[in-house]
């Protein structure tokens, strides 16, 4: 399940941010890596919980800063 | 010489009675923070008025020989009356003519510097004047004509200050807010307030309630009309070239201004108003406690109460209201309602309408697109902010606390969608994204820094202002967007990237987690007034929770709920307001004053009232019909709310700390260096006042739940 919802993950913010996909890795961070300005924040989060139908705490979703963690994130409230 | 400083006001009432300070009634409650004004029948005092009282006498033929001794003419010196008191030997160089009455002059009047100058004539032409007691009147360049002067005043320096036959001191100007190709004309007049405004400028299509604002409004202008201008008591006017048909009120001061036509500056000792250098104001109305300075240029324009304009501003055809601050930039056909703010250079406002407003450098709109003329007009209603080079392509209308950032050339209306972020995508687009601004610590900020900030003082406040970011307005528009954005998103497939929506685009993601937002606000909105009801009638004693929670029956409930000028009311109850006062026509003032003041009376209840129905709209259920297990989990969901309300605060609040925003500090120095320069420079966030007042309040939530549990 790892590997395919990080590749969701993956998509999502390719989609959102409008970036290649070669460039996200689970490293990448957000802001400083992937340019993601704050409103892209909130859309970002918007997205994932339309992909994976979940209902993300913002406050904590917004404390996520790399692709990894968010994947993390996310497998937590699949669980 | 009296024990009171020279120069001072006289505690007699010379023009009429002025009300002592200290009278007035605000009230800055944590729930209803409101400003209330006085009633209606108090709004007059600080108008200039023309009766004066004292008693005057022929001049002695002692006093006669004295005046011509030292350089006085008068071609009939029987015209020439005097107070007891008055000292000939203070007259030099001065030539009379009409009617002059003088009153005592032994006194000294206090300048700039605290040097203390005697009273007296100084080489000057009165015609037709009047002075009061203690008066320093000198080196006026052309005449001092037709002018009552109010006691303790000192006149020096200036050019030529005269009133015309049948002038009418700014009253009765007509000029053109909000639409610069008219259509909408405000009618100046002394007793303006931003409601009354509000109505005659914006409500063109109640035909009958414009007719009866018109009639008043000229019906007031006509009450000033006259041959003779008035300088109220204590008022200062020093280096001036030319005043015009102007009437000035108690403790003015005017100095250095470059001309005056045409206007009426209201003042009182406990609300002095400051005309400064090189203003050049026509056709004008400035409110109590204004400073206008700076070489401001003030065309047809109203300035109200406790406003600040200079730096070069230059405002034409506009109208502002409290405490709106105007700097270095231009507003043309403007209505500023209270608070509206613009302070740097490149910022043109024009034909907008703006309250509680914040115009970034270089703000522009356009009302012109070179068909029919400047016919276009837009609307920013309260709260909002443009950033830095932000431009709106008119006819737009931005919904409340809304920011609006990018060049705009499409047409938009997100009235239905506060607390946004309206951005311009690249082709001009309008992006939108609703609820993103409502849990930033600016919004937050602006709504306690504006009650902290009112700066009108003194016991006359005319317009009426709620101050509140969260009620009945911006609470039933998120309800509304909220069904808007619900029946979009159900219509629209998932395979769609954006949708439009009042004009606007919105990434269709958004769609959803706006609800969320907005079902935040609303929540933490309808749930906080249930729980300040709870708490109140707890802390009383006596009511019982179902009594607590009670509609008054003078309340007045409709879904719908307006801002006119800075107060909100229900739809309703100003719709009852307009229709009794279209009966009453031009004498209808006073009873629009009285409704308004009523209307203000009433928001708490019917604010309750419309809390009572939204809570049913939203949650499905009735307050009334709630148990006190169901109170209980109330109160419990609202702490929980308002701790995450609070907490994504401060999350906000951290990006101000962030790594990405400490670019560019610790100048020559290493990477360290930054971080230590940072703070230096903003602080931290744990040490941040903000900050700390919001982790204080995170931390109280659950106590203060607990305690109104038990009061239940």
């Amino acid at each position: 399940m790892a590997n395919d919802v990080q590749d969701r993950v993956i998509k999502v913010v390719a989609r959102t941010l409008k970036i290649d996909e070669s460039r996200i890795t689970p490293e990448s961070r957000f802001v400083e890596d992937l340019g993601a300005e704050s409103m892209q924040g909130v859309e970002l989060i918007a997205a994932f919980e339309e992909e994976f139908d979940i209902d993300m705490d913002e406050q904590e979703a917004l404390d996520v800063k790399t692709v990894g963690t968010a994947t993390a994130f996310i497998e937590r409230h699949l669980d | 010489m009296s024990g009171k400083r020279e120069g001072e006001p006289s505690a007699e009432p010379a023009f009429g009675d002025i009300p002592k300070p200290g009278a007035n009634s605000s009230r800055l409650l944590s729930f209803q923070r409101t400003n209330k004004p006085l009633d209606s029948n108090e709004k007059n005092h600080h108008i200039p008025k023309t009766n004066m009282t004292t008693t005057h006498r022929p001049l002695t033929e002692q006093e006669l020989a004295t005046l011509t001794s030292q350089g006085c003419q008068c071609d009939d010196w029987s015209a020439v009356q005097v107070a007891d008191g008055f000292l000939a030997e203070r007259v030099r160089h001065a030539t009379f003519s009409g009617e002059i009455r003088l009153g005592r002059n032994e006194g000294s009047v206090r300048c700039e510097g605290g040097v203390e100058r005697r009273c007296g004539i100084d080489h000057a032409h009165l015609h037709n004047v009047t002075l009061g007691d203690n008066v320093r009147v000198a080196n006026i360049g052309v005449h001092l004509a037709n002018y009552d002067v109010g006691s303790g005043t000192t006149i020096e320096n200036v050019g030529l200050l005269e009133t015309r036959p049948g002038a009418c001191f700014g009253n009765g100007v007509e000029i053109e807010p909000l639409n610069e190709g008219g259509g909408r004309e405000v009618i100046l007049f002394n007793r303006l307030d931003s409601q009354f405004a509000h109505l005659l400028c914006l409500h063109r299509y109640r035909t009958g309630l414009t007719d009866a604002l018109v009639a008043m409004a000229k019906a007031e202008a006509a009450k000033v009309v006259s041959d003779r201008g008035t300088i109220g008591r204590g008022a200062r006017l020093m280096n001036v070239k030319s005043i015009i048909d102007v009437c000035l009120g108690d403790a003015v001061i005017v100095d250095g201004a470059a001309s005056l036509l045409d206007g009426t500056v209201l003042s009182s000792p406990d609300a002095p108003t400051l005309i400064g250098t090189d203003v050049q104001a026509e056709n004008f109305i400035i409110a109590e406690g204004s400073k206008v300075t700076g070489g401001a240029m003030v065309s047809k324009s109203f300035v109200g109460q406790g406003c600040q304009i200079g730096r070069q501003f230059s405002s034409e055809g506009s109208v502002f209201f409290a405490n709106c601050e105007g700097f270095h930039g231009e507003a043309c056909s403007v209505f500023a309602g209270p608070y509206t703010v613009t302070h740097h250079k490149s910022t043109l406002l024009i034909a907008g309408y703006f309250s509680f407003y914040n115009a970034g450098s270089g703000t522009n709109q356009s009302n012109h697109l070179y068909k029919l003329g400047p016919v276009h007009e837009g609307k920013l209603e309260r709260g909002c902010k443009t950033g830095s080079f932000s431009y709106m392509m008119w006819p737009c209308r931005v919904g409340p606390f809304s920011v609006v950032l990018g060049k705009h050339t499409r047409t938009f209306d997100t009235s239905d969608f506060p607390f946004s972020y309206i951005e311009a995508s690249p082709e001009g687009r309008c992006m939108l994204t609703p609820g993103f601004n409502f849990t930033t610590v600016g919004t937050v900020r602006d709504g306690a820094k504006w009650p902290a900030r009112d700066r009108r003082q003194g016991d006359v406040r005319r317009d009426r202002l709620c101050f509140d970011v969260l009620s009945p307005l911006t609470v039933g528009r998120m309800i509304r967007g909220s069904e808007r954005m619900k029946e979009l998103q159900e219509k629209t497939d998932r395979a769609v990237e954006t949708v439009t929506i009042g004009g606007a685009e919105m990434k269709r993601v958004m769609l959803r987690s706006a609800q969320k937002t907005y079902r935040t606000a609303i929540n933490l909105y309808l749930l906080e007034q249930v729980v300040a009801r709870l708490e109140d009638a707890g802390q009383k004693g006596g009511a019982s929770p179902a009594e607590a929670l009670a509609v008054s029956p003078k309340a007045v409930l409709d879904e719908q709920w307006v801002d006119i000028g800075g107060q909100l009311l229900p739809k309703a109850r100003l719709d009852a307001l307009c229709e009794a006062v279209e009966k009453e026509g031009a004498n209808g003032f006073d009873t629009l004053c009285r409704l308004l003041d009523e209307a203000f009376d009433h928001y708490a209840e019917d604010q309750w009232a419309w809390v009572c129905w939204a809570y049913e709209r939203v949650h499905g259920e009735q307050l009334a019909a709630l148990d006190q297990p169901a109170l209980v989990k109330l109160v419990d969901d609202w702490a929980k709310t308002k701790e995450k309300f609070l907490k994504l605060v401060l999350l906000d609040a951290g990006k101000e700390f962030d790594p990405v925003v400490q670019t560019g500090f610790g100048q020559d120095g290493t990477g360290e260096d930054a971080g230590a320069d940072f703070s230096a420079v903003r602080g931290t966030l744990e040490g941040n006042s903000f900050v700390n007042k919001v982790n204080d309040e995170i931390a109280g939530v659950a106590g203060h739940a607990e305690a109104i549990k038990k009061l239940l």
